[in-house]
């Protein structure tokens, strides 16, 4: 089946075997946090598998609000590496990775789970790993295995890394690509959806020239349900108008019910508390150390 | 240490690099070299928002201070104005003319002349004042 374009992470339901293709670990993080987020939520098994092991992305997902210590205690979670799972020392076999995949699809029904969510961070495959030609053949293992499942896969590719013959020849068996909705994107700006916590996520530099994009996303951001982040600790500079019409849309969200968080560098989060923002009830401004 | 360069629409980003590059020179902290670049920024942007569309920023240092000019040729329109407080007293400080009143805010001081030949506008900041206003 050929893939979707532009589905969001959190539209993925059982049987989908999705691709999120990510160009930086913020967002990898961001949309890993929102598919075990949910999948949690839903009372659903979950597995991630990420390549620097579990330690760090549980960190990662702490960071964004999604506690996993709990789940993983009662069984509910595992996070795990990839050795012993896909690749075994320098070696990888098609058939005993979806051997694994299968395993979990079994176990999580006999512990009485509903369903299955599994994320796959692909990067041991950038490694010099043997039998890595057969990485198509694994996806294809992942589709037939999924079909008629409650489970749903999300194969995290780099698309930075990955070079694009090995990206075009797997991505026919994915059923969806997912990515974060992106309102603009070029070397000096980036803004984009944040799924955990939900809100926008804003880097580089913002100017008024950017301010279409910018009013789309604050939009967009007014609209979602509960708490709203704007996450701009890795924004440069802004200049005044648009922090204005940052400031305009954390009032506009703000009430006794929903709150807003700004999340900046400090000097950027002077801009905000310069027009009192920091006063506002329902406004957290909160300074970010650059991450 | 000087700096003199010319700026349209397309240019903002790369003035932006050279004021902060030159205001960390001077030995601005790095939260005044933030507001230097603002303020720097937000100048230009007015000229090139509300005046010719293209203008020249000189960035120089002098009896302890780096001092900011941003001029323009173009005739003064509308949005090219001194703040104006805004008349809802739960908005913000000001409405119009947001990025002069940031830079009357942040420079320790703050001059704009209008003339037939165009607009100027100065912002001078001290040097070794720590963090600033």
């Amino acid at each position: 089946m050929a893939a979707d374009a532009g589905t969001q992470v959190t539209e993925l339901t059982a049987e989908d075997h999705a691709c999120l293709t990510f160009g930086e670990a913020e967002e990898l993080f961001d949309l890993t946090a929102a598919f075990v987020r949910d999948g949690l939520a839903a009372g659903l098994k979950v597995v991630w598998v990420s390549d620097a092991g579990p330690g760090p992305g549980i960190a990662e997902l702490g960071r964004r609000g999604v506690e996993v210590q709990a789940a993983i205690g009662t069984g509910q979670m595992t996070a795990a590496g990839s050795e012993g799972r896909l690749v075994s020392g320098q070696a990888f076999r098609a058939d005993a990775a979806v051997g694994w995949l299968t395993g979990e699809l079994a176990s999580s029904r006999q512990q009485g789970f509903p369903g299955l969510r599994v994320a796959v961070d692909m990067s041991w495959a950038l490694r010099p790993v043997a039998g890595i030609e057969e990485l198509p053949r694994f996806e294809e293992g992942i589709a037939a295995a999924l079909s008629g499942s409650t489970a749903s896969v999300l194969c995290q590719y780099d698309r930075e890394r990955f070079d694009p013959v090995t990206l075009a020849s797997v991505a026919g068996f994915h059923t969806r690509s997912v990515a974060a909705a992106t309102y603009h994107a070029d070397e000096l700006l980036r803004i984009c959806r944040q799924y955990a916590p939900p809100g926008i996520r804003i880097a580089g530099e913002l100017d008024y020239q950017a301010a279409g994009p910018l009013a789309l996303a604050l939009a967009e951001a007014v609209r979602l349900d509960g708490d709203v982040t704007v996450n701009m600790a890795r924004l440069a500079f802004t200049d005044a108008r648009c922090t204005l019409m940052v400031a305009d849309a954390a009032r506009t969200i703000a009430s006794s019910f929903r709150r807003v968080t700004l999340r900046c560098l400090p000097e950027v989060a002077a801009g905000f508390a310069r027009l009192g923002l920091g006063d506002v009830p329902g406004i957290a401004l909160v300074t970010a150390d650059g991450r | 240490m000087s700096l003199e360069q010319g700026f349209d629409a397309g240019s903002l980003y790369a003035l932006r690099s050279a004021v902060a590059a030159h205001a960390a020179t001077a030995g601005l902290s790095p939260h005044r070299v933030y507001d230097v670049t603002a303020v720097a920024h937000e100048l230009a942007a007015n000229a090139v928002l509300h005046g010719a569309g293209h203008g020249r920023l000189r960035l120089w240092t002098r009896d302890g201070s780096l001092y900011c000019q941003v001029s323009d040729d173009g005739p003064a329109e509308p949005g090219d104005r001194a703040a104006e407080p805004a008349g809802d007293p739960v908005s913000w400080p000001v409405v119009h003319g947001h990025g002069l009143w940031v830079a009357g805010q942040v420079a320790d001081e703050f001059r704009i002349s209008r003339g037939p030949a165009g607009t100027t506008t100065m912002a001078r900041f001290a040097i070794n004042a720590g963090t600033g206003r």
